[in-house]
This record gives structure tokens, C-alpha cells and sequence, in this order.
């Protein structure tokens, strides 16, 4: 038997309590440091927040008023790029998980949609730019911003989709086909109602990430004012994150301006935090659920 | 089941809102879009518009004079803002679709060169300026300053503000590399005024307290002349520049009555309360 | 018909899955299309060139040198080639000066004539006109200027694309600014994510944990404007008091800022890369008397390295591509990256800033497509060596 010395066994002890430590004393720091940026923008911006300033439209070159049109606006787009983005990004998920067999085809496409899921997002601006705007004529406009959006949103919602479905055991599917079910009817009433929840989580987190972007909307709808809200797809529309960065840059009063670029900062990461929680929600709900049955 | 539900629920939403579009064709609607430097001008003339004639809507879309001009020749807009001169690639273009355009200036705009408002220096010479801008002069004590690096900062080398320094300040030389480029001038104020070496231009309506604007020369030193409505009216402060809005002359009819209210007593009233110089008489 | 219903269902999820990934193509194809064009086009704008009298021996013009000839930085033949006259500028704002209107005509018709003959006495003279406008005559003859080369496009270290009469689209300072913001940003940012994954994995109590996970990838959340936004009004004043800096719009605020915000994605990430390291490799550890600290850093992080790669260039990734804060706080000054305390220019924050004012399929406009290009080459090889990473820990 072997011992240390007592010595060797204190100073270990010692660089271990050091070292945990400054882990603990970084982590802290880490989440002390984000928590003063929200109170920040909240302790500035949550005063500002009334009734009125939800539904108002600006007045006085917008450093009054309140910011109805961009809410209306950012809803849209989150609205429209979810309608294109959700139907498509699940169908893709099915077919990756169920359809697609291992090999080139299946490696092709996971590598595909990995490498758009890093595309900076400026890059979808210039893209959606070069093709819903001007060579589709779409026009800056709430169909056009929706679709840059949309393939924003895309790998996020694949990747969603794939990992629940793959979470789905297969003895599911397979008491499923013994039963005489065709694949497409097991995936339909077996696999899909069970990995739902997981899936709506990828839609809110979806929602959360397309209503905080600035940079693809920038050239394909972002409107700096309008005096009615958007009447169809082919309008400009306003919207929050393009609303505070034009506040808090441009006008001529800059100063007067801040309380509502503080405002909106709340409301953005309202919706943004908001969105998080609800997928949080959902799953942790949903999967309390199963351990139950 | 879910499924079936949330896709009949989408396709409603869909249904609901592609029937909004065609109900808004009973209310005239135009679109002004181009120049951030003339948007303040455009929200508010628009604003004011609206409130008179409840029939019309005005949008007011920002991007830049290139956006507009460009938005203007396909048709995607009725008025088109810019505070700076056609390029001569946008004048070729224009002859090609054999579109004619009607431009008409709507205000005048000062540059004011500003400064922090505890720096010393209180005037300076178009040529002095060139130095600074070109990065030929680079310390406050060449100036009459402290001896600190001068730190200049310029719009973005897109915007029509910043050609028009470059044009009528700068002798058509080139900024130095290392001015900083702000991506609109409310950021040029926010950060001149919290750095004490700095300096830059900003249109009169930026001016605020937290900055502090310089009197300028255009003959070698012998008057300076500092920005302010009345000498910019009066044409004796040298650095400014016409806005203007540009439309299809085919359009003419519709745009006409908003045109008129903005070139009107009121809406050139508007044009000074925003900050700009209205056209004299 | 069942059957057949069935089959347009399959048929439907196939393609989409297919129009997923070739989404990716799409965005290439429109990205290049525009961009590559770009390439080998003149930095003299459409229909127009430099003239100089026909016994200037002047081969050929480099944007740098017409720059430097229209800055009167060169201001003497002399200088370029064996010709002994002083330059003489002359572009279209001249003509009032120099000549009445009866002698230009009224539609310029003797615009040529004129400016020909004012040539022909100011041997040293380099006019800028448009090609239409300006008929050649034997007296004068146009000065070529090379087109724009990929090399000079990656090499070049002066960023001037509304330059008048040649742009000047060199990206060097561009991409080195990008790659200095984001590298400083994950030196920053990896080594406190690293220590806050530790901690969160092998140190904090499971219930803290499970309190700690969900609020760190909640912040991840947090839209870049509105990062973009406290980076100017605390951030950007914080270090220029620190440091006593001149200016506080810095590579270094950059760097600060993209650090925050990539936090959250790397503790995430390397969090999971360190919770896969087997209980029974932890537990032989142990067992040989290491004690937890030793074992951590002996054992589980050796073996979640890969995974920690992984997040570190994920992270790069991130930030090379971020936009908006960026563009706030960086001061977007297009120089070459000498030292932090000093403004940089990225790539993502000189397309937002520039492509709404340049002229539509202009120049200018397809040089920002082609830095969209470059940006989309960048994070693919990024993205590229993430999968390499994961992939070789997977077979390991």
C-alpha cells in the first residue's frame, strides 16, 4: 500500500480548492456580467413601457409615440417566415431522419443544411436581396423580408425536427408496421405525435431567432416609417430590431429618442426571452409527461 | 390532428391577410424613400400631411440616396430623397429606360464641423480642414489645440454627405485611411461627444448641446463664419448643400399636392423646425 | 387513390428535403453570380477613362497611382514615367472655369475641340471625361487602367470603393480586421467559458445546474442590436476611460463585445463536450488517488478536447459573420490592424453600412457581394472544420 505524504495531500487539495474556485468565482462573473446588461436596458427601458407605447404609432419624427407599427410589423414577419419555413423545415427533417438512407445522399444533405445553419446572416440579406427583391421583383416587402427570414430559420427547424424524431424509439415504429401500417401512415399517427412537442420547441426557438435579426431584413423590407400598418404581403413593413437600431443612430434628436430605443430594447428581449422560456416549457413539461407513463 | 389544426390555422391567417391587400387601394398612398439625411424631413412633412388630408398615406422608407434612385427607376417608389447629385452611371441609366426625372430641392442642409465642447480650438480654415481630413494634419497642436491626436470621423463613403465633404471641403482628395466611418450621423454625435480629441461633420438638425460646432474659413483665414440658421440663410456660411426629391415626371399628378405642401409657407416651416435651412424666397 | 395520395406525401417530403439543402446552392449561386463579376471589370466607372496628350509615354495607370495623382500627392510626371511636364488635372467641374459657353456650344458639341486643344497646350494635363462626351482626337489618347484582379482584390490595402476616377478595392484591412475581432474575441471569450463549463459540469451542484444551463442559453438569445446598443452607450466610453485612450471605438470594443456574446454558445457547447467523458474513465482516475482538479484537468478535458475545439471555432464562426453590434461599436475605420486600441472595419459591417447607398448593380454594389462571397467562403471553412473535429472525436 502506498501513501502520499500528508504534504502532497494537503497541497493538492489546496490547488484543487484554488482552482475550483476561480471556476466558480468566472462563472459567477460570467452570468453577473450578462444579468447588468439586461437590468441595464431594463431598468431604462421598462419605465417607458405603457399601454400607449405598445399601440401607438410614433409621432414628432419618432421621438414620442410608441412603436405599434414595428410589433405589427416584426409579428408579420415571424408570422409569414414561420408559415414558409415551418411545413418545409419539418417535411426536411422527415425526410432526413425517415426517408433518407445512410450513405452520399443523406450525408449531402445534413451537410448542407449544417453548413446554412452557419451562413451569417448578412450574407441572407445579400441574398435575399439579389433574388426575392430584385430578380423575383419582389420588391422590398413583407414577402420578400419573410422568405430571407424563412431560410434563416430553415436549419434550425430541420435540426429540431431530426433530433426529436430521432429520439422517437423504434419499437414504435416497428409495433406500427407489424400492425400493417404503411410507413407514411406510421410516421403520420406513431412517430409524429410523439416527437410534436420537440418539434414546436423548434418553432418557438425559430420565432425567438427570426424576431431578433436585424441584418436580413436591412435590405429586403425594414421600412424606417410608415404611417398605416402593412396592408399586404408586397408593403414595407417596420420591425423592432431595425426600429432600435434607426433610433439609436439616426434622427436628428438622438437624445429625445433614447427612452424608445430603450423601450424597444425591452420589448425585443422580452419577446426573445419570452420565446426561449415557452421552448424551455414545452419540453420540460413534455417529457415530465413520459417519464410518467 | 394538431397537424390538421395548426395548418388550417395558418392557412386562415394566410386567407385573412392576403384580403387585406386589395381594401387599401380606396386611400392614395405614396412612397418617399432614399436619404437618411433628408428621412427626418420627409417623417415629418408626411406626418403633417396626413394629418391635413386624411385620405392619402405616406410611406417614409430610409436605405440611402442610392436605394431611392435605384428604387425610383423601377418604379418601386414615387419620390425618390437625395442629398447629393445624380452619379454619372445613374444618369446613363436613366437615359437607357428613357425615364425623365423631375428634381426639386426642397431645403438646404449646413454641414457644421464639430468638435468636442472642451476642446480650445474654436476655428479653422477649408484648408486646415483638408490637412485634418486627409490625415496630412494630425495633432490639436498644429491647430492651436492641445497636444493630443486629432480623431476625425466621417459618414459611411457611401452616403451623399460624405461626397459632398470630400467635394467641397476636401478639394476631391480622398479621406484618410484611418478616419472613422459611423454608419449615421446620430452615432457621430454620440461619439464625439464622449471623446475629447475628436472631430467630424454632422447636418445643422444633429447639432446638439454635448457637441460643439467650429467656425470655418473658405478665405484663407481672413472671415470665419460659425453654422447657424441665419448665416446659412443669408449664404455667408460655406458649407452647404441643396436636399433634394426626385420624381417621375409621369407621376407628377400624384405627388403634386405633397410636393406643394412641402415647398408651401408650412411645410418649408416644417423643414426649419427639423433643423434645415428652408429655401429662401 | 389512397396509394396514390401516399405517394405525392412521399414525393412532397422528398423535396423539400431536397430544396433544403439545396438551398445552400442557391444562396452560392446568387452570391457568386454577382460577386465574380465584379472580377475583371474596370475601376474606372462605365464609358469613362483617363485622356493624356498623345507624347505622354504613361503605359498604363494603377488605381493607387491615379489616387495619389488626383490627392495631388504625385503632382509631377516625373514621378511615373520619363515625361518632363507638371500634372495638370481636369474633369468636367473645370470646364465653366476654363472655357465660356459659346465655346463649348450649347449641348457640349464642342466639348472634344475644346478640351483637345487645351490638351494639346498643357502637355502634362490628365483629363477624366466620359467616352461619349469626349471624341478622340490625334492630339490625345486614353490611359488604360488594369483591370481588377483577384489578387489585387485579397491583396489590396486601400478600401475606396466611391473613389473618383478609380476605385480602390483592396480588402486586405477588411479581412484582417475581421479575423483580428473575432480571433481576440475567442482568446477572450474561451478561456472563461471553458472555466464557467467546468464548473457548471463537474463542480456546481445538479440542482444549481439545472438553474444555470437553461438562464446561459437564454442570454444566447439576446438579438446583436441590442448588444450593439450597450457596446456603444458603456462599453465603447468604458474603454477609452480604461485605457486613456483617444477613441474609444476599438478592435478591442469589438473584440469585448463579440466575446459576451459568444459566451453563452461556447460554455453550451464545451458543457457537453465535457459531460461525454465516460463515467469510468473519471472513476479510474479517481481511483489512482488523482485528485477531482487533477482528474478534470488531466483526464476529462484530454478527452473532451475535440469537443472543445469544436466550440471554440463555432465561436470564430459566430463572429466573424456578426453584423450589427460590430458595425456600432468598431468605428469601421478601413485601416491595416496595427494594435487593439485602434478602429477596425469588418467585413459584415461595410456590406450593411455600404450596399444601401451604392448605385444598383453598379461597381461598388458587386464589390460588396464579392465580400459576401469571401464571408460565405470564411464560415464555410469554418463550418467545414467543425465537422472535421466532431467527427474524428465520434470515431475516437
Amino acid at each position: 500500500m502506498i501513501s502520499f505524504p500528508k504534504q502532497v495531500d494537503r497541497e493538492k487539495r489546496l490547488h484543487q480548492a484554488i482552482a475550483f474556485w476561480i471556476a466558480r468565482i468566472i462563472s459567477y462573473s460570467i452570468l453577473l456580467i450578462l444579468f447588468l446588461i439586461l437590468f441595464f436596458i431594463l431598468k431604462r427601458g421598462i419605465g417607458v413601457i405603457n399601454w400607449e407605447f405598445l399601440t401607438a404609432m410614433p409621432i414628432d419624427g419618432m421621438t414620442k409615440g410608441g412603436i405599434l407599427p414595428a410589433i405589427v410589423g416584426t409579428l408579420y414577419l415571424v408570422l409569414m417566415s414561420m408559415i414558409i419555413a415551418f411545413p418545409v423545415g419539418v417535411l426536411s427533417g422527415i425526410y432526413v431522419n425517415e426517408y433518407a438512407k445512410e450513405g452520399a445522399i443523406k450525408q449531402f444533405v445534413k451537410m448542407m443544411t449544417n453548413n446554412l445553419a452557419g451562413v451569417p446572416s448578412i450574407v441572407f440579406g445579400l441574398f435575399g436581396m439579389a433574388l426575392f427583391v430584385n430578380r423575383l421583383g419582389f420588391g422590398a416587402s413583407i414577402l420578400a423580408g419573410s422568405l430571407t427570414l424563412a431560410l434563416l430559420a430553415l436549419p434550425l427547424i430541420i435540426r429540431t425536427t431530426e433530433e426529436s424524431l430521432k429520439a422517437v424509439d423504434d419499437t414504435f415504429r416497428h409495433a406500427s408496421y407489424a400492425l400493417g401500417a404503411s410507413k407514411l401512415r406510421t410516421i403520420r399517427k406513431v412517430v409524429l405525435p410523439i416527437a410534436f412537442p420537440n418539434i414546436i420547441t423548434g418553432l418557438i426557438l425559430g420565432i425567438g431567432r427570426v424576431s431578433g435579426e436585424t441584418a436580413p431584413i436591412l435590405f429586403t423590407v425594414a421600412a424606417y416609417f410608415l404611417p398605416k400598418l402593412p396592408q399586404s404581403l408586397f408593403d414595407q413593413a417596420m420591425a423592432l430590431p431595425y426600429h432600435l437600431y434607426v433610433i439609436s443612430t439616426s434622427g436628428t434628436n438622438i437624445q429625445a429618442s433614447r427612452p424608445i430605443a430603450y423601450g424597444t430594447a425591452v420589448i425585443l428581449i422580452l419577446i426573445v426571452l419570452g420565446m426561449n422560456l415557452l421552448a424551455n416549457f414545452v419540453r420540460s413539461h413534455y417529457s415530465r409527461k413520459v417519464k410518467m407513463k | 390532428m394538431i397537424m390538421k389544426n395548426s395548418l388550417l390555422f395558418t392557412a386562415l391567417c394566410l386567407l385573412g391577410y392576403a384580403c387585406g391587400g386589395p381594401g387599401s387601394s380606396a386611400t392614395k398612398s405614396i412612397t418617399v424613400k432614399g436619404s437618411d439625411t433628408v428621412l427626418p424631413v420627409a417623417q415629418k412633412t408626411a406626418e403633417s400631411f396626413m394629418a391635413a388630408n386624411p385620405g392619402v398615406s405616406i410611406t417614409v422608407v430610409g436605405g440611402g440616396s442610392g436605394t431611392g434612385l435605384t428604387a425610383l427607376m423601377d418604379g418601386n417608389t414615387d419620390i425618390a430623397m437625395s442629398s447629393r447629385d445624380l452619379k454619372a452611371d445613374e444618369k446613363l441609366k436613366l437615359q437607357d429606360k428613357q425615364i425623365e426625372f423631375e428634381i426639386k430641392t426642397l431645403a438646404v442642409d449646413a454641414l457644421a464641423v464639430i468638435v468636442h465642447p472642451s476642446n480650445p480650438v474654436q476655428r479653422l480654415t477649408r484648408e486646415q480642414l483638408e490637412g485634418i481630413f486627409t490625415g496630412s494634419i494630425t495633432n490639436w497642436k498644429d491647430l492651436g489645440g492641445e497636444d493630443a491626436p486629432i480623431v476625425v470621423y466621417s459618414r459611411e463613403n457611401s452616403s451623399g454627405t460624405y461626397e459632398f465633404f470630400k467635394e467641397h471641403v476636401m478639394d476631391k482628395k480622398n479621406y484618410a485611411s484611418s478616419v472613422l466611418n459611423m454608419p449615421a450621423t446620430g452615432a457621430i454625435v454620440q461619439s464625439i461627444s464622449q471623446t475629447t480629441g475628436a472631430i467630424g461633420y454632422i447636418g445643422f438638425a444633429y447639432m446638439t448641446p454635448e457637441v460643439k460646432p467650429l467656425e470655418v474659413s473658405y478665405d484663407q483665414g481672413q472671415t470665419f463664419v460659425g453654422p447657424s440658421m441665419e448665416s446659412a440663410k443669408d449664404k455667408s456660411y460655406p458649407i452647404s448643400r441643396p436636399l433634394y426629391y426626385l420624381y417621375d415626371v409621369k407621376n407628377a399628378e400624384k405627388v403634386a399636392a405633397y410636393m406643394d405642401y412641402v415647398l408651401s409657407a408650412e411645410g418649408q416651416q416644417i423643414v426649419e423646425q427639423v433643423g434645415y435651412i428652408p429655401l429662401s424666397k | 387513390m389512397k396509394r396514390l395520395v401516399e405517394r405525392s406525401a412521399e414525393g412532397l417530403i422528398k423535396a423539400c428535403g431536397f430544396a433544403s439543402a439545396l438551398t445552400v446552392l442557391l444562396i452560392v449561386f446568387f452570391l457568386f453570380k454577382e460577386g465574380i463579376s465584379f472580377l475583371n471589370s474596370s475601376p474606372v466607372e462605365d464609358h469613362h477613362a483617363l485622356f493624356v496628350h498623345s507624347g505622354n509615354p504613361v503605359t498604363q495607370l494603377e488605381e493607387g497611382q491615379i489616387k495619389d495623382l488626383f490627392d495631388k500627392k504625385i503632382n509631377h510626371w516625373k514621378q511615373l514615367t520619363d515625361y518632363g511636364h507638371p500634372v495638370v488635372l481636369l474633369t468636367a467641374n473645370d470646364l465653366e472655369r476654363l472655357f465660356t459657353p459659346e465655346q463649348l456650344g450649347n449641348n457640349l458639341e464642342y466639348l472634344s475641340a475644346c478640351v483637345a486643344h487645351y490638351i494639346d497646350t498643357v502637355p502634362g494635363t490628365l483629363a477624366y471625361f466620359s467616352e461619349r462626351q469626349l471624341s478622340l482626337s490625334p492630339a490625345i489618347r486614353i490611359v488604360p487602367v488594369p483591370n481588377i484582379s483577384l489578387w489585387k482584390f485579397l491583396s489590396g490595402r486601400q478600401w475606396f470603393p466611391t473613389a473618383q476616377p478609380a476605385a480602390m478595392m483592396g480588402t486586405l484591412p477588411l479581412i484582417l480586421g475581421t479575423l483580428l475581432v473575432s480571433l481576440l474575441a475567442i482568446l477572450i471569450a474561451l478561456p472563461l467559458g471553458l472555466a464557467a463549463a467546468i464548473y457548471l459540469a463537474e463542480i456546481a451542484d445538479p440542482r444549481m445546474r439545472n438553474i444555470l444551463k437553461p438562464v446561459i442559453e437564454l442570454l444566447s438569445g439576446i438579438p446583436s442590436v441590442v448588444y450593439g446598443f450597450f457596446g456603444l452607450v458603456v462599453i465603447v466610453p468604458f474603454i477609452q476611460n480604461l485605457f486613456g485612450l483617444p477613441v474609444g471605438e476599438t478592435a478591442l470594443a469589438g473584440s469585448l463585445l463579440l466575446a459576451i456574446m459568444a459566451l453563452p454558445t461556447i460554455i453550451t457547447v464545451s458543457e457537453d463536450a465535457i459531460r461525454t467523458c465516460p463515467i469510468a474513465v473519471k472513476e479510474a482516475s479517481l481511483a489512482l488517488g488523482a485528485s477531482h482538479w487533477q482528474t478534470i484537468f488531466r483526464v476529462i478535458l484530454p478527452y473532451a478536447s475535440s469537443g472543445i475545439t469544436a466550440a471554440a471555432i463555432l465561436g470564430i464562426g459566430r463572429a466573424v459573420g456578426e453584423t450589427m453590434a460590430v458595425l456600432m461599436v468598431t468605428g469601421n475605420a478601413a485601416l491595416m490592424p496595427t494594435s487593439l486600441t485602434q478602429p477596425v472595419r469588418t467585413i459584415p459591417a461595410t456590406i450593411a453600412a455600404e450596399l444601401g447607398e451604392a448605385s444598383f448593380g453598379g461597381l461598388h454594389f458587386k464589390a460588396l457581394f464579392a465580400l459576401g462571397c469571401l464571408l460565405f467562403l470564411i464560415t464555410l471553412a469554418t463550418n467545414l472544420l467543425v465537422e472535421r473535429t466532431t467527427s474524428k472525436s465520434r470515431k475516437s
